[in-house]
């Protein structure tokens, strides 16, 4: 990952916090509390892919999103001017 | 800030009656959700579904069931928690309050029948072309594809529902 990314993740996760909290009281600490542990091996493993999938998501929306930025305006057909400074770029979040 | 608590605790004791609710609930019982989902599913995908009782939704010529646990509940207790807490803020009064637990409903539901019914449609294209079958499991694939869907869902809602939070707050700001 591109270290000048780093901003935009870091900011992506505190936008994506109330969501990403809610997901997780539901689909893992609302089980959790009702007995779903008792499942055993079959628990752990959904529990792992429910707790690691949605931040790998964010990482990649962001990593698109950044991709999509750097590349030209030509290919992308974002409609800038080639007269616009990069500076006056939108830098607003996927999410 | 007490009237928030107040309503924080109610919002805590629907999500607890919802849970128990779609716990002890029947198929049939869960008409109101699934019906809308069928529909829509079926309007973005071309499928039929027929209601097929103590089962749920089924689509014979894609042999699809939409039972029980694809109805979107927990998305929707979810969706419910995240929008009230969202706009907690906005709770002055009891018919704030009133307002709120309102908007809130209304957004869980809709976006629960719109989510739903897009994560079926997608389960339905992807049994109809297979990716990587080596790889995953249809299993796996439908709960990945559940856990995108879904998480994605909630973060285009959030998104919405602060977008329209702002936009209230500049109507308001205006002279």
């Amino acid at each position: 990952m591109n270290g000048a990314m780093w901003p935009t993740v870091l900011q992506a996760f505190r936008r994506a916090t109330p969501p990403l909290a809610w997901y997780y009281a539901i689909t893992l600490a609302l089980p959790l509390a009702n007995g779903a542990a008792q499942a055993g091996v079959a628990f752990v493993e959904h529990a792992m892919v429910v707790l690691v999938l949605p931040p790998v998501l964010i990482v990649l929306a962001c990593a698109a999103y950044e991709g999509a930025r750097v590349l030209p305006c030509g290919t992308t057909g974002c409609g800038m001017t080639v007269t616009e400074e990069p500076h006056k770029r939108s830098h607003r979040l996927p999410l | 800030m007490k009237i928030k608590l107040c309503m924080l605790t109610i919002v805590m004791l629907a999500i607890w009656g919802m849970k128990r609710y779609y716990a002890d609930a029947r198929v049939d019982d869960l008409w109101w959700i699934l019906s809308p989902t069928a529909r829509l599913a079926g309007s973005m995908t071309g499928a039929a579904f027929g209601m097929a009782p103590g089962e749920g939704y089924f689509s014979h010529e894609r042999l699809f069931l939409i039972e029980k646990s694809c109805a979107g509940i927990n998305f929707m207790i979810a969706a419910f928690g995240m929008v009230t807490f969202a706009l907690v803020h906005r709770v002055g009064s009891g018919l704030s309050v009133v307002r709120v637990l309102g908007v809130s409903l209304l957004a869980s539901y809709s976006a629960a029948v719109l989510v739903n019914a897009a994560r079926i449609a997608i389960a339905l294209w992807l049994a109809a072309h297979p990716i990587a079958p080596s790889t995953f499991t249809s299993a796996q694939v439908h709960r990945l594809e559940g856990i995108v869907v879904y998480f994605g869902g909630l973060v285009l809602l959030y998104e919405l529902v602060q977008r329209f939070d702002r936009g209230i707050a500049l109507t308001r700001s205006e002279p």
